[in-house]
């Protein structure tokens, strides 16, 4: 009992850091540019985080499930290119919808399937589907991006409602609800299960293999919405949309406090590890600091941010 | 420890901000600031426009803020840049898009916040512009026109006003190949002694290069001089020369002046390659958004000096 208190308090104590983390990167810039702290630029910041941090929701529940998916860009980029080659071919836009959405579904069950019965190591797997969902974006479209839609559609990227822009509305409701999926359902305890110890998780009567399907599976089609919003916020469809991706998502997911070996991590952390990353960019542009030294200063953050992480879960003898 | 190591966290996140914040210039309340967005800052070509731009901020005495995304192909970093600097309440944005209509929205979102652009480089696509209801000042880039006109100049120069000549075109169709090739073919006018004898597409391609002006040196084996409209049609064409065994007899000139294209001249296989000045462009993207914010008007087309690289004139070339 008193283990569990202390293991609660650790856990959280972690996420309070990295909350804290942001509250003092956020207090640090409202006193170095004083276009910062402004009602229109925190929405502009949360938009801009909007896409990443939706793909770092599926990529938090590969991660817990001790895997990775280095696939999440490309597939993006090609449930983007289906999803604008469906709009364009006049299906009705639910279902156009549908297509790019199922397209990272479809994706992110063959990584599953080839990790779980194909018994390959998410590392090659995706590494693969990265290579194979570009090709075939590329490939689909004659690597020309397709662009012009409606305005319905674009709506879902420059709608706002009360102010609140519609990446922003989407971004909140994907986080609800996968917050209850992962603490509240029997797939997101599994993942936890899977992630600590496999050979426990199997010993207990847990479907690993189809339980690691589902979370490839819809971390693909996380992909398929980012990869919405992203067509609709540029009115166009590139084929060469989303290359690096995935650090951007695997970033969040560390800095927020999830765990690499898996088993470990919370929904609210990647949220909180996404805003980081968008806070630091938007920042750093405000201050009219070179790419060069923002690449610089995310990298340092994601190695501090882990280095942290495991300094506290070393296990204290 | 966790407390100890949050607070670890906190210092170095604190510190490692303070110390970009140090970095970053005065920000100078009072004047005016401009930016200039480009498609990347690892690129020589984006890399001297950036130096142009710093030459006339300092001399117009503006502050000038220069982006770029980490790659020349990722529109969505640019927009996000964008849309950070129209929250800075940048005076005027001057910008190279890294997808012509993609960037689109971000003009608008400009627009609004009532904040001119000025397109540098490349040009915005304008049938998407317009159905936007979006609004670019100006297009600063290289005049391609006069860049063909030069190219004609410096071949009926070499021939001495009389010999026979090939063209090799890019793709029918694109407005950078057709400027260059209206160019060329108004100064080869006026020397009549000079015959354009064969123009055929080798559409931007090396390989095509070779091909088409292997079929060329067949059909027209007196062709004294070749202007490509691009280097690696160019360079594909001076294989074919090499393969026929006629090294050097053959006056070419490509365009663009890639490096491969510099060696060429070095050699002396080929004769020369039309440039781009990425620093003169920077320099007028800033002149012209500081008149802009001033309240005068400008052309709608701003075109950029543009000229020839050869042998004699390439070590100079480099040292500026």
């Amino acid at each position: 009992m008193k283990e569990d208190m202390k293991k609660y308090l650790l856990h959280h104590g972690r996420q309070f850091g990295t909350f804290l983390g942001l509250v003092v990167l956020i207090i640090v810039l409202w006193i170095l540019s004083p276009y910062f702290l402004k009602i229109s630029n925190l929405l502009n910041i949360a938009q801009q985080t909007s896409i990443n941090a939706i793909i770092a929701v599926g990529m938090t529940f590969v991660i817990i499930s001790a895997g990775i998916d280095l696939s999440v860009g490309s597939i993006l980029a090609f449930s983007g290119v289906v999803l604008a080659k469906s709009i364009q071919i006049g299906l009705p836009l639910p279902l156009a919808i549908l297509m790019g959405l199922s397209m990272g579904l479809l994706c992110g069950w063959m990584n599953g399937i080839l990790i779980s019965y194909g018994r390959l190591p998410p590392f090659i797997s995706t590494l693969g589907m990265m290579s194979v969902a570009r090709g075939a974006a590329l490939l689909f479209t004659k690597g020309r991006p397709i662009s012009g839609f409606s305005g319905e559609f674009r709506f879902l990227a420059s709608g706002e409602i009360f102010r609140i822009p519609m990446p922003v509305i989407i971004m909140i409701l994907v986080y609800i609800v996968a917050h209850f999926v992962l603490t509240r359902t029997k797939l997101g305890r599994y993942t936890y299960a899977i992630g600590g110890n496999e050979e426990a998780a199997v010993l207990s009567g847990v479907n690993v293999k189809l339980c690691k399907t589902m979370v490839y599976g819809l971390c693909g089609m996380l992909s398929g919405l980012a990869a919405i919003l992203l067509t609709a916020r540029l009115n166009s469809a590139q084929p060469i949309a989303g290359i690096m991706y995935e650090l951007d998502a695997i970033a969040a997911t560390v800095i927020g406090g999830t765990s690499l070996s898996g088993g470990q991590g919370t929904i609210l952390g990647t949220l909180i590890g996404a805003f980081i990353m968008g806070v630091l960019r938007n920042g750093l542009n405000l201050l009219g600091v070179s790419s060069f030294i923002q690449q610089i200063v995310i990298g340092s953050v994601i190695i501090i941010a882990v280095l942290v992480d495991m300094a506290l879960r070393r296990p204290k003898k | 420890m966790s407390v100890l190591f949050n607070k670890i966290l906190k210092i170095v996140l604190s510190t490692s901000v303070i110390w970009i914040g140090c970095q970053r210039d005065a920000q100078n309340t009072k004047g005016q600031t401009i930016a200039l967005i480009v498609k990347t800052l690892n690129h020589p070509f984006f890399i001297d426009m950036q130096k142009g731009a710093e030459e006339s901020a300092e001399k117009l005495g503006v502050h000038l803020i220069v982006q770029g995304a980490e790659r020349e192909v990722d529109v969505e970093k640019q927009m996000q840049i964008i849309e950070n600097l129209i929250q800075r309440r940048v005076d005027a944005i001057c910008l190279a898009p890294s997808g012509s209509k993609e960037v689109v929205p971000g003009i608008l979102k400009a627009n609004k916040a009532g904040i001119p652009v000025l397109t540098v480089d490349t040009r915005v696509d304008t049938s998407a512009l317009n159905e936007a209801g979006g609004f670019v000042e100006t297009y600063i880039g290289s005049d391609n026109y006069e860049g063909g006109r030069i190219a004609g100049e410096y071949i009926a120069e070499q021939l001495g006003g009389r010999g026979k000549v090939a063209i090799l075109e890019g793709i029918p169709g694109h407005e950078t190949g057709d400027q260059r090739l209206r160019g060329f073919r108004s100064s080869i006018q006026h020397h009549p002694d000079v015959d354009i004898v064969i123009s055929l597409t080798a559409n931007w391609e090396r390989d095509q290069g070779f091909n088409v002006f292997q079929n060329i040196l067949q059909s027209h084996p007196n062709v004294q001089a070749l202007f490509a409209c691009n280097d690696l049609m160019a360079l594909g064409a001076i294989e074919a020369i090499d393969a026929a065994g006629r090294r050097g007899e053959i006056t070419v000139v490509g365009f663009d002046a890639l490096n491969d294209a510099k060696k060429a001249i070095e050699e002396g296989t080929m004769r020369g390659s039309v440039a781009q000045y990425p620093l003169e462009m920077g320099k007028l993207a800033i002149e012209n958004a500081y008149r802009v914010i001033k309240g005068n008007k400008i052309d709608k087309y701003i075109p950029v000096k543009i000229g020839l690289i050869t042998k004699q004139n390439m070590d100079a070339q480099l040292i500026e």
